[in-house]
């Protein structure tokens, strides 16, 4: 029944767990790099013991966390700095792909030490598509999560916003984003960017001591995704999510749905976080390759292919009541003259 | 749909109408309060539309005087480093430089020399009618603090401190100053 390219290595069905775990660790580092910071700061201080007794508590489990890798902390740590908007990942320099356009828009100059370290992150977006969006990004972990609180209070009989607006307008944020840059003299995406949000905000309440500005708008942003539309931010607003997807309009990775094995239950469009149509092979340039869908799939019809273009709409899948139907009027017709 | 769309339209306008407010804004409140910028960072403008606002300077600074501005300062500094120099003062580490991916601020040799000609937070002024010193009571304090002691600020008579045309302004010496208010303060070059 099944084509040869549906069976594909034995953990397909859990990529999307492997998805959490990738989610879960890069949201783990983001807190850990703040505490990191503390440390190296406590042991520049040559002061131990002057530390409060919850300073030394981060002290003495930053340096049984860390001992084992490092000799001299104070400048070794360095190697493992920042966010995901930009930051040293054990000493290689990455930055976010909207960082630079941002910073190409407010200073209309290109400072290429800073280009090349946004190189590496371009790449993989152009192979993989929107793949940040879904696996690394630290505020997608906060926003999923609001989702399963959304189908948690949906359970209870609240009510949660399910209300679908046109996905176009992110691609008016990222633009009018970028024509603010130069006329405020600043790079104005940063401040509406909800992953540069959180590194940020982990950052500030974690070394100085409290949230700042940025949080009041990821907090409105949850609310939004709760009480307006799921998913709300990324689907139609976020400027990061615009970019990624015109920079993988032609990515080489797209998961495609096997016309012979679906069977139409439509669980791929229930669970698609960004509102997609697997089930009529809508994927478009803004799948995110999360793998959601792929782990649902009863059938095992969804599969990656290494192709630069989505298929066109195939019809009803095989499996299902829709086409079986016409398959066998089909058939009843060949017999009866 | 019509409504979606008009909804569409109202928000573009209400975003395109304070658009100029939020310039004014940041024009206007600029030089509201008495900050430094992180060491060998360029002029205001230049620094604003290079610096991602990624706080990478703050998480390398070792002496934690990096600290960050809400909206304070205006819409155009939010999440711009900035330095208290009485709260927490440069030590003149170049570390910020070094982890500054877009070169917002440049990196520096961490030689006398090289911060000497590239680093201009700011100049320190002495207040001689609260410094001890100037009142017959020797201090010396921010003299002793001072990284760049004898080129930057020199000690005469009863330990008065002069301040030369060296100073980079890294608030060491304000940091350090026993009087309230402090008698000796670094003057901002950013702007």
């Amino acid at each position: 029944m099944s084509s040869p390219d549906s069976k594909p290595f034995f953990l397909w069905r859990h990529l999307n767990k492997l998805r959490w775990l990738s989610l879960s660790i890069v949201f783990l580092m983001l807190i850990l790099i703040p505490f990191l910071h503390l440390y190296q700061t406590y042991i520049a201080a040559h002061a131990y013991d002057l530390l409060y007794p919850s300073e030394k508590v981060i002290y003495d489990s930053m340096e049984t966390l860390t001992a084992p890798f490092i000799s001299d902390p104070e400048n070794d740590l360095d190697l493992l700095k920042g966010t995901t908007w930009s930051g040293r990942l054990f000493g290689l320099d990455l930055s976010d792909p909207l960082a630079l356009a941002g910073q190409i828009a407010a200073s209309g100059k290109l400072l290429w030490p800073f280009v090349l370290t946004a190189l590496i992150p371009i790449g993989l977006t152009l192979l993989l598509g929107r793949f940040f969006c879904g696996w690394i990004c630290p505020a997608s972990f906060l926003y999923e999560l609001n989702t399963t609180l959304g189908a948690w209070l949906r359970n209870i009989g609240l009510h949660t916003g399910q209300r679908r607006m046109s996905r176009k307008f992110k691609y008016l944020v990222l633009f009018v984003g970028l024509l603010l840059s130069p006329l405020l003299g600043s790079v104005a995406v940063a401040a509406i960017y909800p992953p540069a949000i959180v590194g940020r905000e982990i950052y500030y309440a974690i070394a100085l001591g409290g949230f700042g500005v940025g949080a009041v708008f990821f907090a409105a942003t949850l609310l939004f995704d709760l009480l307006v539309a799921r998913r709300g931010f990324c689907r139609y607003l976020c400027p990061g999510g615009a970019l990624y997807s015109l920079l993988g309009k032609f990515r080489l990775l797209r998961i495609q749905r096997v016309v012979e094995d679906c069977n139409d239950c439509a669980k791929c469009n229930a669970v698609c976080e960004f509102g997609l149509d697997p089930l009529r092979d809508g994927f478009g340039m803004e799948c995110n390759n999360c793998t959601a869908c792929i782990a649902v799939c009863p059938t095992d019809a969804l599969v990656f292919k290494v192709t630069p273009k989505d298929q066109p709409d195939r019809g009803p899948g095989h499996l299902g009541r829709q086409y079986r139907r016409a398959h066998n009027e089909n058939a009843e017709d060949e017999h009866e003259p | 749909m019509k409504r979606r769309a008009f909804l569409g339209y109202a928000v573009a306008g209400t975003a395109a109408s304070l658009l100029p407010l939020a310039t004014a804004d940041a024009a206007i409140q600029q030089g509201g309060q008495r900050y430094l910028r992180p060491p060998g960072a360029p002029k205001e403008d230049e620094f604003l539309d290079h610096c991602i606002r990624c706080g990478l300077c703050g998480q390398a600074c070792p002496n934690r005087a990096i600290k960050f501005f809400g909206m304070e300062n205006g819409t155009a500094s939010l999440d711009t480093p900035y330095i208290t120099p009485r709260e927490q003062a440069c030590i003149l580490c170049m570390k910020c430089g070094d982890v500054c991916p877009t070169g917002a601020i440049p990196k520096i040799p961490r030689t006398a020399e090289d911060v000497m000609a590239k680093v201009d937070m700011g100049q320190a002024r002495v207040d001689e009618t609260l410094c001890l010193s100037y009142q017959g009571k020797t201090c010396g304090v921010c003299y002793r603090a001072c990284p760049l002691q004898d080129i930057a600020l020199r000690v005469g008579m009863l330990e008065q401190p002069h301040v030369s045309e060296a100073c980079v302004g890294c608030g060491l010496c304000e940091r350090s100053c026993i009087q309230i208010p402090q008698a000796i303060r670094i003057i901002p070059h950013h702007s």
